[in-house]
């Protein structure tokens, strides 16, 4: 292989250049100042992640997994999966072999940046670099696997069907700008290449295009506008890429690093929030996943375009998505890329004023520790909606009494609330005061196990309350424990039950397999046809903050119609709010997990 | 030729308008799904204002309507429409051919259960107005605790105006029931405090109002305005309510030995079952709808086809009865001028 110009320069370069220039610096710029807009703490403990050989390891595994294979998109659906990492694992692919070529066979070159991008324009194949003829077959097959990628995009574009996909995001001016002009950059390298296969050497796929092309075209000097044309694609399509849903594709190696340090979302759109938000890929399969849009006007409201008016800053639009929203998490456990719609929401929800502070001095602690004179085992908090729903409570205290449990009820006569419904409203301050009260009282009691059967409450405690030395239980948890120790028993029954996993129990703290163990023993346990981390909220959620009433029960009719596909004679969910939401439409029995036990204890 | 006039449902609209009927002339039947004719209000036992004995009602309509043909313990299975006749298929195997069908479908009383914060079903001294009803009737129910009734708590609205129940539109005759069954157990257990939980006193009847005050100045009532939030069993198994006064603003506790609940009135979703086979519209809160809702209360979108009574919403007695009697006369009108 040698050089064919001695100047190894072109002006058809010049568009790359420009482009390349500006998205290196764009991207550099944008990434000092995520990691600026950390606090001090974060910071050094981004840093500190890289010596880490445990999360460097997780890095460079999520960076080739999510980045380049894209492997959760292949388990949302083969076609999707495929199409996504032709693309990005093909692009790659040819970016390192081309390095590869210019290392080997033109090193003094290296140092140009445009140089691998271009390769064939600057050289000509020699008798003695038939060895070549490796990497030319590999450079042509990566080419191919990124045209039949770009093909399925294409098709994708009119049957999202085909990729598992009802609906998908309405692009932006930008991002089809961006999409056209990826598109057509490795159709214009094949036929730039093809162009050149004669000198500059080529395998299967140049080479007999560039057969075809001589047979009419016998000018090799044609080929110097269809380089210019690759060049100008491949400009356009960086000097686009900031500003279009092609950012992610910086942006995410960002926020793999980011994630796997263990930094949270604090601020509303400094930090991990910004890095999340240019990680959007805009693919839209949380439009789909969202509960709320099973009313199609809804899918507006998805995180996508949450993301989309953030960038924006269309601020009316924010504060309506983020208001809106259940907070059900699901669209976080589904993004490719990690985005957590639910916590920028919250996050947006706290720059709301209000013109009533909130005051709970007249909230006295002191009066419910007095109530509590002697020290029991465990320490039963029923929350708010179970005091809606006292069936609930009477199942827990029976099955506790049928157990021999030593308990006593922290809020049996009136209570404090948890905070969860103030923190998801973003109102931070008002939570703090709520479980500073709440915990003293709990480390009074001196109790070693606080038992919830609300998962709403239960998360609170998990993650905001610090309780050292007491045991945090949901009685999911609390029951299969006191069936696998024998201390109750559950009479098998013939009856049909589904289990319905609320959206805080299970995305929210990761508990699905206790509750299904205690059904399995009451009854029959089936699926529902979405469950486990895709479970659809009930459409009850404390979450939302402007979704009426009336708007809510088309969410709750299509949560059940999923619910009893498996036809279960019965509902059962683990959420006294769940309970509540469901029963007003199901036209089957619902019940919590601790009736459905309560009832065939023996 | 005597017109043959199906009526649905035997209660008070369905026996009245036989009887009307009757006198004009005409064959009712009427189909009644249950073994007794009365319907709701022959569970009753007293009626407001004047506390007229729910029996004597029934039984004087159920004599003036003697001469109908009553299928009791009978249902629709089938209704369809042939040119201007509708066939009846009948649960007894009997098929009936007729230009004139009349709903009396009534209500259902809202489902008390359905509220679970009032602990219906799940506390032991939880009962509605209907089961009061029945146990004035003497019928035993081992809910009422004659022995220790110190404190009675009432419930207005239980279903009623409740969006979240399904339940939105007012069911009328709650407010003075309540007041009327406050009156009949404070003269049972003259030393017991009878508390009455409501949003809005709705007496627009002839001497409700009046009663009202008697309620209060004559039999020391007391109304407390705020709906119960929550109700739970205290160890001593008094029920402890937990409601807001909102005319002095601030949250009240009380316990109480018995907390009778007024289940408001639901649409009967079997009168919807039946009007569907012909296409009868539903209106939204789930009751038949009337052609409009001044001056064509009683008549529907078929011909033929008439309303009286609850079905097409929450009615009292005189108002059912009146309905009854303008149906019977528009469907006297309608076979006149088809003859």
């Amino acid at each position: 292989m040698r050089d064919l110009y001695p100047s190894g320069f072109d002006s058809f370069i010049l568009p790359f250049m420009i482009g390349m220039t500006f998205v290196l610096c764009w991207c550099g710029i944008g990434a000092v100042r995520v990691i600026a807009e950390l606090d001090r703490e974060d910071r050094k403990k981004f840093f500190l992640s890289f010596l880490n050989p445990k999360i460097l390891g997780k890095n460079i595994r999520d960076w080739f997994c999510d980045c380049l294979f894209h492997v959760k998109l292949w388990k949302r659906n083969k076609l999707l999966g495929y199409m996504h990492s032709s693309i990005a694992f093909g692009w790659f692919m040819i970016i390192v072999i081309g390095h590869i070529e210019v290392f080997i066979y033109t090193p003094e070159r290296i140092h140009r940046m445009w140089y691998p991008i271009f390769f064939r324009y600057f050289v000509a194949v020699t008798e003695s670099t038939m060895k070549g003829s490796f990497f030319f077959f590999l450079m042509d097959f990566f080419l191919l696997m990124i045209l039949s990628g770009i093909i399925l995009a294409m098709v994708k574009r009119v049957r999202s069907r085909l990729f598992g996909m009802r609906r998908t995001t309405r692009a932006s001016l930008t991002d089809l700008i961006g999409l056209y002009a990826l598109w057509s950059i490795f159709p214009l390298r094949l036929l730039a290449e093809g162009f050149t296969a004669d000198i500059s050497g080529g395998s299967f796929l140049t080479k007999s295009l560039n057969m075809v092309l001589h047979s009419f075209m016998s000018d090799s000097m044609n080929a110097l506008p269809v380089w210019w044309a690759y060049s100008i694609a491949l400009g356009v399509f960086m000097c686009i890429l900031p500003f279009s849903r092609y950012m992610h594709i910086p942006a995410e190696i960002l926020l793999i690093p980011l994630r796997n340090a263990g930094i949270k979302l604090k601020h509303e759109d400094k930090g991990v929030a910004r890095a999340e938000l240019y990680s959007c890929p805009s693919c839209g399969v949380c439009i789909d996943t969202c509960p709320l849009s099973a009313v199609p006007a809804n899918s507006r409201d998805a995180t996508v375009y949450l993301n989309r008016q953030l960038k924006r800053h269309n601020e009316k639009r924010i504060d309506q998505i983020s208001e809106k929203c259940m907070l059900c998490g699901k669209c976080s456990v589904v993004c490719p890329v990690g985005v957590e719609g639910d916590k920028i929401r919250i996050a947006h929800r706290s720059r709301k004023k209000y013109s009533i502070a909130h005051d709970y001095s007249l909230i006295d602690e002191g009066k419910f520790i007095g109530n509590m004179t002697e020290k029991r085992r465990v320490l039963y908090f029923m929350g708010c909606m179970t005091a809606l729903t006292p069936a609930i409570r009477k199942a827990v205290t029976a099955i506790m009494d049928k157990a021999g449990e030593d308990y006593t009820i922290m809020d049996g006569d009136g209570g404090i609330c948890c905070g969860r419904p103030m923190l998801v409203a973003g109102r931070k301050d008002a939570a703090m005061e709520m479980i500073e009260k709440n915990t003293k009282i709990i480390k009074s009691s001196g109790a070693s196990v606080l038992l919830v059967n609300c998962p709403i409450c239960y998360k609170i405690f998990k993650e905001n309350y610090s309780l050292e030395g007491i045991e945090i239980l949901h009685h999911t948890e609390f029951i299969d424990r006191l069936v696998s120790e024998g201390r109750i028993a559950i009479d098998r029954s013939e009856t049909k039950y589904v289990y319905h996993d609320p959206c805080e129990l299970g995305r929210g703290c990761g508990i699905y397999d206790q509750p299904r163990n205690v059904v399995a023993a009451a009854g029959t346990l089936v699926e529902a046809d979405v469950n486990g981390k895709e479970s659809i909220c009930c459409g009850g959620s404390i979450g939302s903050l402007s979704l009426g009433f009336d708007k809510r029960k088309a969410l709750t009719e299509n949560a059940l119609k999923h619910l009893t596909c498996g036809s279960p004679d019965a509902i059962v969910t683990a959420c006294p709010l769940c309970k509540t939401t469901f029963n007003r439409y199901s036209d089957r029995p619902v019940a919590d997990i601790a009736e459905v036990t309560a009832e065939r204890l023996i | 030729m005597n017109e043959i006039v199906v009526i649905i449902g035997g209660g008070i609209a369905g026996m009245e308008a036989a009887a009307q009927l009757l006198k004009l002339g005409h064959s009712p039947i009427i189909i009644e799904k249950s073994d007794r004719l009365g319907g709701h209000v022959g569970k009753w036992n007293m009626l407001f204002p004047d506390l007229t004995p729910a029996k004597k009602v029934v039984d004087e309509l159920a004599d003036s309507c003697r001469d109908a043909n009553i299928f009791l313990n009978t249902e629709i299975s089938s209704l369809n429409r042939l040119k201007d006749r509708y066939n009846l298929m009948l649960s007894n195997g009997i098929s009936i051919s007729t230009k004139y069908i009349l709903f009396a479908t009534g209500f259902n009383m809202f489902p008390a259960q359905k509220k679970e914060e009032y602990g219906y079903g799940i506390y032991d001294h939880v009962v509605t107005n209907a089961d009061l009803e029945h146990w004035m009737n003497g019928n035993a129910d081992k809910r009422m605790d004659t022995s220790g009734m110190k404190t009675i708590g009432f419930v207005h609205c239980v279903g009623s105006r409740d969006e979240k129940a399904r339940n939105p539109q007012c069911s009328k005759v709650c407010c003075i029931t309540a007041i009327k069954q406050a009156i009949e157990l404070k003269n049972m257990y003259p030393d017991a405090q009878i508390y009455c939980f409501y949003m809005d006193l709705r007496l627009f009847g002839k001497k409700f109002e009046d009663f009202y005050t008697k309620a209060q100045r004559d039999h020391g009532i007391h109304f407390i305005r705020g709906r119960v939030s929550e109700v739970s069993e205290a160890m001593d198994g008094r029920l402890v309510v937990k409601a807001e006064d909102t005319l002095i603003g601030k949250p009240l506790k009380v316990s109480v030995d018995l907390l009778v609940l007024m289940a408001g009135m639901a649409c009967n979703p079997d009168s919807e079952k039946i009007a569907s086979q012909i296409a009868l519209p539903i209106d939204t809160d789930g009751f038949l709808k009337s052609s409009d809702n001044i001056i064509h209360i009683t008549s529907s979108a078929k011909k033929g086809v008439f309303y009286a009574g609850a079905c097409t919403g929450p009615k009292t007695v005189p108002e059912t009865l009146a309905e009854a009697r303008s149906a019977a006369l528009d469907i006297h009108t309608a076979i006149i001028k088809e003859r």
